[in-house]
């Protein structure tokens, strides 16, 4: 008896596992005729809000291509769950959460439609995007998978009151002023021997993604806009980089930042430190968690010797059609509907990201956000003097690379500057050579 | 009758191949098939998205001249030389006073052993917390009592100390059970005899416990070199690998390479490599404290 129901467990076991192993399924259709697309969203709260409120307009005035919205699976990262999906061959329709740095890991699986295949790609790109930046976002194969939509310059936030108390009255500008300030932002408020506040503060771990928010940012600006490779040629061992090493090791060295974690919450917003460099989704996030922060935005310091605008790097999110799809014209027009001047104004209200437009101070439909926002403007303007990432693979490991030479030198000061950026140089190369 | 029986014979048989079947299949599923993947994977470039790409012997190669792996093993070894010791003593130590007849021993074990059952990432948060330079529990002890701040998470030298403090007290519960199982199985009568021949307190330990002891030892220290081995939740949430790639595991290596960078090859190479020096180790680890013994 114990057997046979043993047996039928089993053979009910068996049957759910193999049914689970089954390949995708098409969702069914809304009704007959209707096409229907996935679109996947970041899974942040404000863009899950914006791209609800952009499926249900498209949903109304078309009745008959249906998107379904859902929010990318929460993972460790979007990169992650997107090549998951593209091994199993489970990807979206449309995805606005693609990061330039990944593109290659797409592409290279064949995982993307090239966008200007599209007849009217070329003059909806460049009526949106300057031709110079969309040329940067051109795969090496001449293609285009991915459709500029936000740019989040990496700027200098501060904060306004600390500075004031220290007797600084405005931004540093140049690494010598910053290291001025510093010294005397930086002290032990209670007397305990202990620092409490501090200039800055970046998670000292080697973790890679750490250094787009302090190394690769400060080497843009420092270089006048030069990113780590030329024509897929390594050319970060400059002089800049070496500037840039050797401003952190000073502030670490000095004591300016912390050779330490800070635990319970976000230092910045706990007033514990003065700087921090992020994008402008920190504006809101400061707004909800310490809305009485007195705080401002400013470029990122440069050497001191520097000429010309600062440039950053942007926390690009870009928007593809994944290969996937059957309906890819209906998903182009569905991106096309996503980066109106329009959508765009629902983009900064409801999200406070900046998208990837020329006209952002020119055209009169976003004034009036501007005018009501005015640290978003430092945002805009900062805007056309932002770069991305280089359209090469490995770029994970490069900036590892960077990371482990950024904590030995700046963090610990077992180096010197010149002499770690020589040994992340050597090793990117061999990464770029080995994977070849 | 011998048909009768051949049909009972066939039918337990029958049982017997479905009763086993989940676990074959598991086998199958689990550690057959990645097993045989990964040896394909080690002559193959491959990052899950792309087809692989068959290169041969290049992933050994660069095995070779890869630094970082040599290093992550050296901080390997390092771990177990710090955490192998200190888990036995501090487990004996422990076993032979929850083994006296202590009033609430029985709450005790349980204390002792509830780290244990605690998850590994909890357990390394709570840590991280009590190791932080600035705020941290210990470091305000020490400076209370007037001694200098430790950098506990934050100095190359004490990182993996640290890593091996903690690793200890995680784990030091489950020893501590097989330390009083050894314990409770000592005859009473060689400690009645080593009393009679006149034997201090600490020449039963020596001369009696810890003879007795030796199987248990035996499987303790071979349980935690391949714990210790598989070292990663701890640097993974604390500290990265860092400072300075000085509690870079192999583990957290292996990891790496594979997850972050999407080099199933690579990391599959390193995988099978580790699992070889694992056996090895362990291998002749068993073979000289048997021969001690």
């Amino acid at each position: 008896m114990e057997l046979r129901h043993a047996q039928k467990f089993f053979q009910v076991f068996l049957v759910a596992v193999l049914a689970g192993c089954g390949s995708r399924q098409e969702t069914a259709n809304p009704s007959s005729g209707t096409i229907e697309l996935t679109y996947w969203p970041a899974p942040n709260i404000q863009e899950i809000q914006l791209a609800d409120s952009l499926v249900h307009v498209w949903n109304r005035t078309h009745p008959a291509i249906h998107i379904r919205m859902q929010p990318i699976p929460v993972s460790q990262s979007t990169e992650e769950v997107l090549l998951a999906a593209i091994a199993g061959k489970t990807t979206p329709d449309i995805c606005s959460n693609i990061w330039p740095g990944a593109l290659h890991d797409y592409t290279q699986s064949g995982g993307l439609i090239p966008l200007d295949t599209f007849p009217d790609f070329d003059s909806v790109a460049s009526a949106r995007v300057p031709a110079e930046l969309l040329k940067t976002f051109r795969s090496a194969d001449g293609h285009c998978f991915q459709f500029p939509w936000k740019s989040n310059p990496v700027m200098m936030f501060y904060n306004k009151r600390l500075f004031r108390e220290a007797g600084v009255d405005s931004a540093p500008r140049t690494y010598s002023e910053f290291l001025r300030d510093a010294q005397k932002v930086t002290r032990d408020t209670n007397g305990d021997g202990q620092t409490d506040i501090w200039m800055g503060e970046r998670d000292i771990r080697p973790i890679w993604w750490q250094r787009l928010f302090d190394f690769y940012p400060f080497y843009i600006a420092a270089s006048g806009g030069k990113t780590l490779f030329t024509a897929n040629a390594v050319t970060y061992g400059d002089e800049s980089a070496v500037k840039v090493f050797d401003f952190f090791q000073k502030c670490y060295s000095y004591g300016y930042f912390p050779r330490t974690f800070f635990q319970g919450g976000d230092p910045f917003l706990l007033e514990k430190k003065a700087t921090h460099f992020a994008g402008p989704w920190e504006v809101a996030t400061i707004e909800k968690y310490a809305p009485g922060l007195e705080f401002g935005v400013a470029p990122l310091p440069v050497p001191d010797d520097h000429q010309g605008p600062v440039y950053t790097t942007g926390d690009f999110k870009n928007i593809s059609i994944f290969s996937t799809t059957t309906h890819p014209r209906e998903a182009w027009e569905f991106v096309k509907f996503l980066v109106t001047a329009e959508h765009d104004l629902l983009l900064l209200e409801i999200c406070n990201q900046i998208p990837v437009r020329g006209d952002l101070e020119t055209n009169p439909l976003f004034a009036s956000y501007f005018h009501r926002n005015p640290l978003m403007t430092k945002f805009a303007q900062q805007a056309p003097y932002t770069r991305g990432m280089d359209a090469v693979p490995d770029l994970k490991e490069i900036f590892d690379a960077i990371s482990q030479e950024y904590e030995i030198c700046a963090v610990y000061d077992r180096k010197s500057p010149a002499e770690a950026i020589r040994d992340a140089v050597d090793r990117t190369r061999s990464i770029v050579e080995w994977n070849q | 009758m011998r048909g009768r029986y051949l049909s009972v014979k066939r039918k337990n048989d029958r049982q017997a191949y479905l009763f086993v079947m989940p676990y074959v299949l598991y086998f199958l599923a689990f550690v057959a098939y990645p097993l045989i993947f990964s040896i394909v994977l080690m002559f193959n470039r491959w990052n899950i998205v792309t087809p692989m790409e068959w290169i041969g012997i290049r992933n050994f190669v660069r095995m070779i001249h890869d630094p970082l792996f040599f290093k992550s093993l050296g901080n390997t070894i390092i771990f177990l030389l710090i955490h192998i010791p200190l888990q036995v003593v501090v487990a004996l130590g422990l076993a032979i006073l929850l083994n006296a007849k202590l009033k609430f021993r029985f709450f005790f074990r349980a204390v002792y052993f509830m780290p244990v059952v605690v998850s590994g990432v909890v357990v390394t948060i709570l840590w991280q917390q009590l190791y932080s330079f600035d705020y941290g529990i210990l470091n305000n002890i020490l400076s209370s009592i007037g001694l200098p701040r430790i950098p506990w998470l934050v100095d190359a030298a004490y990182a993996m100390p640290s890593i091996a403090i903690m690793a200890t007290w995680k784990n030091v519960g489950i020893y501590i059970v097989l330390f009083l199982v050894g314990l409770q199985n000592i005859p009473a009568e060689l400690y009645e005899a080593a009393s009679l021949d006149g034997a201090s307190k600490a020449k039963k330990f020596f001369h009696v416990t810890l003879p007795m002891l030796n199987p248990t030892i035996i499987a303790i220290v071979i349980l935690s070199t391949i714990g210790g081995f598989s070292l990663f939740i701890e640097p993974y949430v604390l500290t990265g690998g860092g400072p300075m790639q000085s509690t870079l595991s192999t583990m957290l290596y292996i990891y790496n390479q594979a997850f972050y960078f999407d080099h199933m090859g690579y990391a599959a190479t390193l995988g099978i490599v580790f699992a070889i020096i694992i056996l090895t180790v362990v291998g002749i680890q068993r073979r000289v404290i048997e021969a001690e013994t």
